[in-house]
């Protein structure tokens, strides 16, 4: 996802969209700037749109889409005379439909744990916020050391257990994150 | 007294004889047929004759009488029967003849000929021409079939005459199985047709399609414009068409095009014409029939030749000297023809009917476009599903091929779908780039993966993923208040610069 996620942490923002033929693709759709597929912020123009049928312009190409059908969740979409069949889910149906691969253990691996004893002292994130792999969660301070806590994968935050100010135990769970690795 | 020319066609071809009848001065008539009574055509025509379609099953462009009849009404001079329908039927030209009406095409008698494929290939055997090696007539059993096999080499067909749809029909690859399949399928066709009789001919694996234009006028003059390849086929039935063909050298087309014109004098042909040759791997190539209509694909030949075919067609009806000479025809540079047929290459070419939403062509002075269809047309289940051809002129084949390619990305149609994808993934192949590709290209290399193109499969994904979107985050608080009609989403991200 790249650092896509940091112009707006909305998770409701980002979906999975899955094709017939197995194929999935994670956008995110932001409100204010262009979406990221696949991790990487794309340079696509909406250029016009008639009834159900619409331009955008990629690569200094037209793509024309019309929609042939959607019920529901599914789509059947018609770019440049071929047709496309996909679903869409948004990230936390697709979490709750159990699509994504995510037995026990590795949401244990993905949730972060006190390294140290110490003490909260900020956090930069709140619940559902998206979040990069890598990125800073908190700072956890011990032995008069700041220590910044990283996320471990690309994810959800589901549940955030501890407040600024409070002290932490070695190994206690500080933050739930539901990995969105598709 | 201006000639009067009726089209007994429709569609864009019907345009195009309008067009070349307005060069030559002539009023320009067609039908209104009830089944597409709002059809482009009907707006380039001088005059319009208003007609009950004869039945449920003939409309009137496939009935004799009724065009006659009508023509004759109103005080016509010409037909032109364009392609399909009625313009290979002699009986039809023959009406016109017997009503004197000037029939735009060759005479009856050498259309009948032509239509009998036996009698158009002893003609062609008197003229010199090759044919694929064969059996003049049935053989007597599977041991004569297998003495022949071995003359002719295989592979070889076995085919029943009375045969059809494939039965009574093998294709032998070696000769231990000859006589086992020779067997089989003369019992097979003695139980389907009652006939067990079979022939025997080469069996061509990779062939190609080429053919050769002709044009003949009444007196005698003959000449030839060159070759097109249409080995790009499904069903049978050509696709993509281009002139000049890669596989055929300079010689070649000399020898061949000599050929052509050798065969159209020796029956005394006249009019446009096509003489159909089929070429082997390794070069070789045989006559296989002559077609006594303008084709589909003539453009191609005029975009190389910078011959008005259809032009010449009426004008040597009317009786006028080809002033052509074969020495002044020169093939410039490459053209590419794709036919916009409505039809749906995901799913075996399955025919697409309805409303046309919206049709955008490519423009450029290098593109040629022939439609009948325009925004708002419909199409019906009564006529063939091609609606309009994309001809497009290059330099030299790979300009072609690049500015075809770039010609069909601006191509759009909303409401069905249509070959142009198709046409668009056979001019990426290996295949066709380096013109090997043969009439099996379809069946043997195509696959609907072919169509689909990893851009545009995002595109789609963010299409669906926003119009899912719109209703997903309707709920959400920090989206600016819209009616729940489902396109607002896009004016909405429009306004998000999105």
């Amino acid at each position: 996802m790249g650092t896509s996620y940091l112009y707006n942490r909305d998770a409701s923002r980002l979906f999975i969209a899955v094709r017939d033929n197995g194929k999935r693709h994670k956008l995110f759709i932001p409100k204010e700037s262009k979406p990221a597929i696949d991790g990487v912020e794309l340079d696509i123009n909406f250029v016009e749109q008639e009834d159900f049928h619409y331009t955008f312009e990629w690569k200094g190409k037209s793509f024309h889409c019309e929609l042939v059908s959607r019920d529901q969740n599914k789509a059947i979409v018609k770019v440049n005379g071929v047709e496309y069949k996909y679903s869409i889910e948004s990230i936390f149906s697709y979490v709750r439909r159990g699509m994504i691969n995510s037995d026990a253990n590795k949401i244990d691996e993905n949730n972060i744990n006190a390294p140290m004893p110490g003490k909260i002292v900020e956090l930069f994130l709140s619940e559902g916020d998206l979040v990069n792999e890598g990125e800073a969660i908190l700072t956890l301070e011990a032995m008069k050391m700041q220590n910044e806590i990283t996320a471990t994968c690309n994810g959800v935050i589901r549940k955030i257990k501890v407040q600024p100010g409070q002290s932490v135990m070695k190994d206690e769970l500080l933050v739930e994150i539901q990995s969105i690795e598709v | 007294m201006k000639k009067r020319i009726l089209i007994a066609n429709r569609s864009e071809i019907a345009i195009r004889i309008i067009r070349a009848a307005h060069k030559l001065g002539m009023v320009a008539v067609v039908f209104k047929s009830d089944r597409e009574p709002e059809a482009m055509y009907l707006r380039f025509a001088d005059e319009i004759i208003y007609t009950k379609d004869s039945s449920n099953e003939k409309a009137i462009f496939l009935d004799s009488q009724r065009i006659v009849q009508l023509a004759v009404e109103h005080n016509i001079d010409l037909i032109h029967p364009g392609y399909g329908f009625l313009s290979e039927n002699p009986e039809f030209a023959q009406l016109c003849e017997d009503n004197g009406l000037n029939f735009v095409g060759p005479s009856p008698q050498l259309i009948r000929d032509m239509g009998l494929k036996t009698v158009a290939k002893s003609m062609a055997i008197e003229a010199g021409l090759p044919l694929v090696p064969g059996s003049d007539g049935p053989v007597r059993d599977a041991q004569v079939a297998k003495e022949f096999a071995d003359k002719i080499g295989y592979p070889v067909i076995l085919k029943a005459s009375a045969g059809g749809g494939g039965r009574g029909m093998r294709i032998v690859e070696k000769p231990e199985t000859i006589e086992r399949n020779f067997k089989s399928a003369s019992d097979e066709a003695l139980a389907a047709f009652g006939n067990g009789d079979m022939f025997i001919e080469k069996y061509l694996q990779n062939p190609k399609h080429l053919e050769f234009q002709i044009l003949g006028d009444k007196h005698g003059n003959v000449v030839h414009l060159g070759e097109r390849e249409c080995s790009l086929q499904r069903k049978h039935q050509k696709i993509m068409e281009e002139a000049p063909s890669a596989s055929v050298t300079p010689q070649m087309r000399q020898e061949m095009g000599d050929m052509a014109v050798r065969f159209a004098k020796a029956i005394g042909y006249f009019s446009a014409g096509t003489i159909e040759f089929i070429m082997d791997e390794d070069g070789s190539y045989y006559f296989m029939e002559m077609n006594t209509r303008i084709q589909v694909e003539h453009p191609v030949t005029e975009q190389v030749t910078d011959v008005d075919l259809v032009d010449w067609q009426i004008r040597v009806a009317l009786g006028e000297v080809l002033t052509l000479k074969q020495e002044e025809i020169k093939i410039n540079g490459w053209a590419i023809e794709v036919r916009v047929n409505t039809e749906d290459p995901q799913n075996r070419f399955s025919p697409q009917t309805g409303l046309i939403d919206l049709i955008k062509f490519p423009e450029g002075e290098y593109i040629r476009i022939e439609t009948g269809a325009e925004n708002g047309s419909v199409v019906t289940p009564y006529f063939d599903s091609m609606i309009a051809k994309i001809i497009v002129t290059g330099n030299d084949r790979q300009d072609c091929i690049a500015k075809t390619f770039e010609a069909l990305s601006n191509f759009n149609l909303n409401g069905l779908k249509t070959t142009v994808p198709f046409c668009r993934a056979v001019l990426q192949h290996p295949a066709f780039v380096d013109a090997s590709y043969t009439t099996r290209w379809v069946d043997s290399v195509f696959n609907i993966e072919m169509l689909e193109n990893e851009d545009e499969e995002i595109i789609a994904s963010l299409a669906a993923t926003i119009m899912y979107a719109q209703e997903y985050l309707q709920l959400s608080s920090d989206i600016p208040s819209y009616k729940s009609d489902r396109l607002n989403v896009w004016v909405l991200n429009k306004r998000l610069n999105y």
